[in-house]
């Protein structure tokens, strides 16, 4: 079919790219100007709009809160939390997939239903019980209490039982009469093929795990524990005026993310809204 | 004759055990950080608690529910909470089904538009609610930029009229690029037949998009309504960073008041129960939504 194009539709045309770049610009401003002011000299007053591009920069603010501040313990944290939640996650999610597409087993139902209700029920009734049981169990104020809550996943486990169910079981056939185990069969045949998969899930575990912010606020309470988020937020809360050290903090905090993001662009994207769309 | 059925019972053993090792992971991690949880504040709210004090739960009834059916600064969190819900979501809604459109259609730099408005998805709400911090202060961004139009500034995170709103601008900002992604790939599943046809049926662009987008899209529109007013009743970490809850109560909202009295205040038992008016509020809100929207309906009665 041949479109006309009259003036009319090339207004149509002008108008939306004008309202899609003006969003564009919309969006980006506040990343703009959190990088513009952690490289600022001095204050980051703003009193008149041209003063938003530094006359001279510096790094030395990212030097500030990375050594005085501890933002070096606070990565370090956040590095380690989100490198065992993916470990976890890719390993232990994937091995529940694989029984819950490759076993015929009574309960298999209710288990699907259960992980489902389990992922809309909000965090915020389960962190008093969370709180109290890692007092008892020691791990208060200790990296563990954050990776342990995180290492199993009902996003992964559905994520995985999806891309399982996709794969001919004849591959399992022809293993088992190899005389494969199961694990065997998970580990060497069905593990490999879902490498798709598991990097959407990856990417999904890294983005969750490194902007956690609930359970680092209750359940750690010194320096030695705290991740990039946390340490972001009680710095913002008590240093607030401190703007060009603030906005150094808050670009090392998300800079790792962001560049990530711009590499895997395509994947994260489906990854996150996979699932909401048939 | 028994050597193979002893085999068999030995296969049918390993077979379980197989089983019960694969679904391990889950098993343990759902019992110790989801269903013992759930089942423990569920108690703890018929109690009165307060761990500092090194007392144990003491059983008090329904004291805690009668209490917060009269607690004024719960009825103030519950409605900020609404008005956030309330205010946020048609705007976000609205701005993403149109630049889902926009995007769907032959435009160059997709790619490039898509990126830049899923790029707060991936970024820390507390990175993002630092970066509006600073936009919101008194000597800031928006107050130079109001000064500029000739218009008076103020101090929006300390003002009582403006800090809530001031804080759903900024979740709509950090929120709808999302939502936007999720329609377009909505739209995108929609036959471009059913365009032409109803082109050469002389149907215009408004037509269109009332008689064949929207009907089709509403699935997506309904999974992303119900999502987004979850999320949004769990409104917390904005506050936390952006006005600890004040002016004078202004944003403290439901989660943060949970918060406020099980981890600044100690009060478990009270917390726990405020826990569960938060889950049954949401149930609530989205039962109605997905009847509302009559989630189950095929799409095809909606084109009729």
């Amino acid at each position: 079919m041949v479109r006309p194009k009259g003036p009319l539709v090339r207004l149509r045309r002008a108008l939306l790219y004008v309202v899609l770049s003006a969003i564009a610009l919309t969006t980006l401003f506040p990343f703009a100007l959190m990088i513009l002011t952690s490289l600022r000299t001095g204050g980051a007053i703003i009193t008149t709009l041209d003063q938003l591009i530094p006359r001279e920069i510096t790094f030395q603010n990212y030097v500030d809160v990375w050594r005085d501040d501890r933002f070096d313990l606070y990565f370090r944290n956040t590095v380690l939390i989100t490198a065992a939640a993916i470990v976890g996650n890719t390993i232990f999610d994937a091995m529940v997939a694989y029984a819950l597409s490759r076993k015929a087993f009574r309960g298999r139902q209710l288990i699907l239903i259960v992980i489902l209700i389990s992922m809309m029920i909000p965090i915020h009734v389960q962190l008093i019980p969370i709180f109290i049981l890692m007092n008892k169990l020691k791990l208060y104020d200790t990296l563990w209490a954050l990776i342990l809550p995180e290492l199993v996943q009902g996003f992964g486990i559905f994520l995985m039982k999806q891309y399982f169910d996709g794969l001919p079981r004849e591959l399992d056939e022809a293993a088992l009469i190899d005389g494969a185990s199961d694990w065997q069969i998970f580990w060497r045949v069905l593990m490999p093929l879902a490498r798709p998969a598991l990097a959407v899930l990856a990417i999904n575990t890294a983005l969750s795990s490194w902007n956690a912010f609930i359970l680092p606020l209750i359940l750690t309470a010194s320096p030695e524990t705290r991740t990039l988020s946390l340490g972001l937020a009680l710095y913002q809360t008590q240093y607030g005026i401190d703007y060009v050290h603030s906005m150094a903090a808050a670009s090392i905090s998300s800079l790792p993310l962001l560049a990530l993001f711009l590499v895997f662009q395509r994947h994260i994207i489906a990854g996150l809204t996979k699932g909401a769309v048939k | 004759m028994a050597a193979w059925w002893w085999g068999r019972r030995r296969h049918r053993w390993n077979q379980r055990l197989v089983l019960l090792l694969f679904l391990a992971p889950w098993l343990v991690s759902f019992v110790t950080f989801t269903l013992y949880p759930i089942a423990h504040s569920f108690y703890l709210s018929f109690t009165k608690y307060s761990p500092i004090r090194g007392g144990e739960p003491q059983f008090v009834g329904l004291a805690n529910y009668e209490r917060i059916l009269n607690d004024p600064r719960f009825w103030q969190a519950l409605k900020n909470t609404v008005i956030f819900v309330v205010g946020t979501i048609p705007v976000t809604t609205t701005i993403a089904v149109t630049l889902a459109v926009f995007l769907n259609e032959r435009i160059k730099l997709r790619t490039f538009f898509r990126a830049t408005y899923f790029l707060p998805v991936v970024t820390s709400i507390v990175v993002i609610a630092t970066i509006w911090t600073y936009i919101y202060s008194p000597l800031g961004v928006l107050n130079a930029f109001l000064n500029l139009l000739g218009l008076e500034g103020r101090n929006w995170l300390l003002d009582v009229t403006f800090a809530l709103p001031a804080i759903m601008v900024m979740d709509i900002w950090a929120s709808f690029g999302y939502y936007t992604i999720l329609f377009l790939a909505g739209l995108q599943s929609i036959p471009e037949e059913l365009y032409e046809a109803a082109s050469l049926d002389g149907a215009n662009a408004v037509q269109r998009f009332f008689r064949i987008t929207l009907p089709l899209l509403r699935p997506t529109l309904v999974f992303a309504l119900v999502i987004n007013t979850i999320r949004s009743f769990q409104i917390f970490t904005e506050v936390y960073v952006m006005t600890q809850g004040g002016p004078i109560g202004a944003t403290t909202t439901l989660v943060y008041y949970l918060y406020n009295m099980g981890f600044q205040k100690f009060r478990m038992g009270y917390a726990s129960a405020l826990a569960y008016v938060l889950v049954l509020i949401i149930l609530v809100f989205a039962l109605v939504q997905m009847r509302l929207l009559r989630y189950g309906e095929r799409v095809s009665d909606g084109m009729g």
